[in-house]
């Protein structure tokens, strides 16, 4: 197989492959034009939970200390790594990324992640949501601030979705986002909703007036208005969101038989839709190895070729359209650099990101590497976390929408430097 | 709009009792509606016929009936089609587990590995038969909150098909409404949860002499010198598993951060190094302390010196689990998830303080610490009434009991609830599904519940069906028109809103002008459905 020179070629070679595997699916009555020269933006979160074992991804191949405290699950030259640079190199199950990385649209972050120490799962997926480590007085994700910091009154009621029945944190908030319910038969859900329109509708129905006497009881109901909300916003995003997958087709593409395939697929079909959505978010569960992570073989590398099948497949899907969408792939933590006494690792501190299109200066391992000497690390176990993920967050929104975060926009924050755009 | 002042005046009629007082917030509960409160925190929401026998026998004497389960016979005969969820487990793994004898074709393998998956099937369909149909109300309900603090899961794989079902019998069930000591010590020292978080593999690194002895048989039978010391170097790395000791301090007892740091997360594990059981296609698979991989030692737990024994190292996890049991933060951090999950999700800090109280005088005694929260003025005031939302779990419960419904088979309900996000048994995270608003109230899930509500009420969720009965106690004499009046109060006896109300009879009208002869069992079902799917049932 030959490699893309360059991001053009990439993008140019991906678009026509893309092309190729959905002729006729493309005809989509809701695209009134072709895209544009320039596509507009978007951001896709993608989120690794259970802290992911990163040293395992983008791996110190030729660093010795690596090989000798992970004996069973290390990966060198004999397991077939693919390397980067001379320092780093990919997990063999990471190979579709390879072209990626090498058309220079691709860029892995080492030692990134959270300046709060926690080795909690969920209080570091809770900081990092909502881009503020250690302050659980901020119940908002930062998507859901940049969405409600640049919403235009009348603009689309649909930017932001997550492919799961319950939004993530990094979506919760004032501005409105969908959750998609992705087992829901299409045609059964449309008469549904159908049915539930008046019950969730715009204000209270008439003769209001009249009611003087039911007051207590309609503040009674008032405090399921939330419920309300909720369920109009239900109805109006899901119907335009059934409107644009139904149009596409169901063709499966290069991407692989798996949630997180069926996942990007689908965002990939509505972002190329053009209807508005700029942000989208998907979780991919599972990343908490203490037990059998393996190395060559094992359930991580069996993740990692699900995970890197998907990306290259949407990276090829949307072909001149990554240059303005960025897909971002974080992990609550890193894991141990030893490894534990079950062919496995546990909860760490610094782990790593993946940033993939959107202009990214891809082709570069980004971030500062200190070494796996025991002083270097962070309480003598751990890879230090030596690029805050806010950092990483900045840049992106920065780099695809040209969104510059407001002082407190990531609270308590003091901005760093990367050289990611 | 369609003329609808003649429904409104009806309505009144039969709007309950709140019609014509004061803005909330200043009346406390009338009685009736202290009984749909009760229902609908201490119970699934009333089923048929339970309002009236509740407010029949007085509400506190109905929270103390529940407090003290008493025997259910109906439900046992419901139960008798899930014989595994009275096996012990050797019984159980006797019987189900599949024996792979060489040679067996695909399709015996397919239908042995089905056949394993028997007890789980029956496990959570029996909860389902429980939660809906049993007497005993606060028990399930209760029951379910244990379930998730002290989460194990079957998504963990491995044996935990067997184990979800001795541990729901022997830890869930036999501590619920018990003591939270004994009740902890039962989670630790069972093997579902030393398989989930790890704990029967943790244990101290080898000493020098193990190690040598390691690479020497090694090399004897590899004969290969290199191969020896990889080995020893690899045995070097077997050790710690913090993964119990972390989430024993963080969700079962202290709550995260407090009172413990990083290096109480480590000196607890050690002292629950060999805490395991007896495995494998053989074993019992009950507890079991394996000293040899237990590290010895004094440890320095939470300030406090926690002293080793060469002896016997299980001691001091015990001591351990007592100390963790009896600590001020563990009553301050049940007593806070129990007010949010019986009350409000933002718990009134007093109500906290009196139920953390209760916990500490009364040893952890569960019913005590009910009784605190239940007893207070904070568990009646209007604001805390139908205030809370409705987990999908909850949802699906409720809309079943409301509905009379009768369960014949339970897997497509529980497929359901995996695709509302909450599967039974099924959460992967050892935090267990959350109770409140916030985790479960997005854009796009309330589809599925509407779906759900519409199949329920319509006759098409497969296994389940409402009985031709429930349509029976409409008053012939009750004009078509206001047969939505008489639903609304079966479904929801708190009361329908003006808006949906106006929608139900959008629905009437329509269904009206279309029928020359209105019968209930074909608009009832529809309305039926939309009631469950309405804003005011997915509170309670």
């Amino acid at each position: 197989m030959t490699h893309a020179a360059t991001r053009r070629d990439f993008l140019r070679q991906a678009a026509a492959l893309a092309a190729a595997a959905h002729t006729g699916l493309l005809a989509s009555p809701l695209r009134a034009a072709p895209p544009a020269a320039k596509t507009p933006p978007a951001l896709v979160a993608v989120f690794l939970r259970g802290g992911a074992d990163w040293l395992n991804m983008v791996v110190p191949w030729k660093d010795s200390d690596y090989h000798t405290v992970r004996p069973t699950i290390r990966l060198g030259e004999d397991e077939g790594v693919l390397p980067l640079d001379s320092r780093f190199a990919l997990h063999p199950a990471l190979a579709p990324l390879a072209p990626l990385y090498q058309s220079k649209v691709l860029a892995p972050v080492i030692n990134a992640g959270s300046p709060h120490g926690t080795r909690s799962h969920f209080d570091a997926q809770d900081f990092m949501e909502r881009g503020a480590p250690g302050l659980r007085n901020i119940t908002s994700g930062w998507l859901s601030r940049y969405l409600a910091a640049t919403a235009k009154p009348g603009g689309s009621e649909f930017r932001a979705l997550a492919m799961k029945e319950v939004l993530p944190r990094s979506l919760r908030g004032d501005h409105p986002a969908l959750a998609v319910p992705t087992s829901m038969d299409k045609k059964k859900g449309q008469l549904t909703l159908g049915r539930f329109e008046e019950f969730y509708g715009d204000g209270m129905p008439g003769a209001e007036s009249e009611q003087g006497a039911m007051k207590g009881r309609d503040e009674e109901a008032a405090k399921g208005e939330e419920v309300v909300q909720s369920g109009r916003m239900t109805i109006d995003t899901l119907r335009r969101y059934h409107e644009i997958t139904a149009a596409a087709g169901s063709g499966r593409g290069a991407y692989p038989a798996s949630r997180f395939g069926d996942a990007m697929r689908i965002i990939a079909t509505v972002l190329k839709a053009d209807a508005g959505l700029e942000v989208a978010a998907v979780d991919y569960p599972g990343w908490d190895h203490h037990i059998n992570q393996g190395g060559i073989e094992g359930r991580q590398q069996q993740m990692l070729a699900d995970y890197a099948q998907t990306m290259a497949a949407f990276a090829a899907d949307l072909g001149e359209r990554l240059e303005t969408t960025l897909a971002v792939t974080m992990t609550e933590f890193g894991r141990t650099v030893a490894e534990n006494g079950n062919n496995g690792t546990d909860h760490g501190r610094g782990g790593g990101m993946f940033l993939l299109g959107g202009g990214v200066k891809g082709g570069k391992v980004h971030g500062d590497w200190r070494g796996l000497q025991p002083d270097a690390l962070a309480d003598g176990r751990d890879l230090p976390v030596t690029t805050d993920f806010r950092d990483v967050l900045a840049a992106g929104l920065d780099g695809v929408f040209g969104f510059r975060a407001p002082k407190d926009f990531f609270p308590d924050y003091k901005p760093g430097r990367t050289k990611l755009f | 709009m369609k003329p609808r002042h003649p429904v409104f005046i009806l309505a009144c009629l039969f709007a309950g009792p709140l019609m014509g007082q004061e803005p909330e917030g200043t009346l406390p509960l009338t009685e009736r509606e202290r009984a749909v409160h009760a229902l609908s925190r201490l119970a699934y929401g009333p089923a048929p016929g339970d309002l009236e026998r509740v407010l029949e026998i007085g509400v506190e004497e109905w929270i103390e009936r529940q407090l003290s389960p008493q025997a259910d016979a109906a439900l046992e005969d419901r139960l008798a089609g899930f014989p595994s969820i009275r096996l012990s487990l050797v019984d159980l793994m006797d019987q189900y587990q599949a024996v792979l004898e060489e040679g067996i074709s695909a399709e015996e393998r397919r239908w042995l590995q089905r056949y394993e998956n028997q007890p789980r099937s029956e496990l959570l369909q029996s909860l389902l038969v429980r939660a809906v149909h049993s007497s005993n109300q606060l028990e399930e309900v209760l029951g379910d909150f244990w379930r998730n603090h002290f989460n194990v899961s079957y998504t963990k794989g491995g044996p935990s098909k067997f184990l979800l079902t001795d541990w729901e019998r022997e830890v869930i069930r036999a501590h619920t409404l018990g003591k939270f000591g004994a009740f902890l010590a039962a989670t630790a020292k069972h093997a579902a949860m030393l398989h989930y978080l790890d704990n029967a593999s943790s244990r101290r690194p080898p000493t020098k002499q193990e190690l040598a002895e390691i690479e020497r048989k090694v090399r004897r039978r590899t004969g290969s010198r290199e191969r020896g010391e990889e080995a020893a170097q690899l045995a070097l790395q077997r050790g710690l598993n913090e993964n119990y000791a972390r989430e024993l301090l963080e969700l079962h007892t202290l709550g995260v951060d407090n009172y413990y740091k990083q290096k109480d997360v480590i000196a607890v594990a050690e002292a629950l190094t060999g805490w395991s059981y007896n495995g494998g296609r053989n074993g019992d698979w009950a507890f079991l302390f394996r000293n040899d991989m237990h590290a010895q030692g004094d440890k320095r737990i939470l300030g406090r010196r926690v002293k080793g024994d060469r002896d016997s190292g299980l001691a001091e996890g015990e001591q351990v689990i007592e100390m963790l049991a009896g600590h001020k933060g563990t009553a301050q951090f049940i007593a806070t998830k129990l007010v949010r999950y019986l009350v409000n999700d933002e718990p009134p800090e007093g109500l906290v303080d009196l139920a953390a109280k209760a916990f500490q005088k009364s040893d952890g005694d569960i019913p005590t610490v009910v009784r605190a929260i239940v007893g207070s003025d904070e568990f009646w005031a209007r604001e805390n009434y139908r205030a809370k939302f409705k987990t999908p779990y909850e949802f699906m419960i409720s809309a079943l009991r409301a509905t009379g419904a009768e369960l014949q088979e339970s897997e497509p309900l529980l497929r359901s609830m995996i695709e509302m996000g909450q599967g039974v048994y099924l959460c992967d995270d050892p935090t267990g599904w959350y109770d409140t608003a916030e985790a479960w109230l997005d854009p796009g899930v309330m589809a599925l519940r509407w779906q759900f509500a519409l199949d329920l009420a319509e006759g098409r969720v497969a296994g389940v069906s409402i009985p031709p009965e429930y349509w029976d106690d409409v008053p012939d004499s009750l004009p078509p028109r206001l047969w939505q009046h008489h639903l609304t109060q079966k479904i929801l006896p708190g009361g329908a809103g003006p808006r949906t109300r106006a929608a139900l009879s959008t629905v009437t009208d329509d269904y009206l002008a279309k029928t020359r002869v209105p019968d209930i069992s074909r608009l009832g079902p529809q309305l039926v459905g939309l009631l469950l799917g309405s804003p005011e049932f997915q509170q309670q």
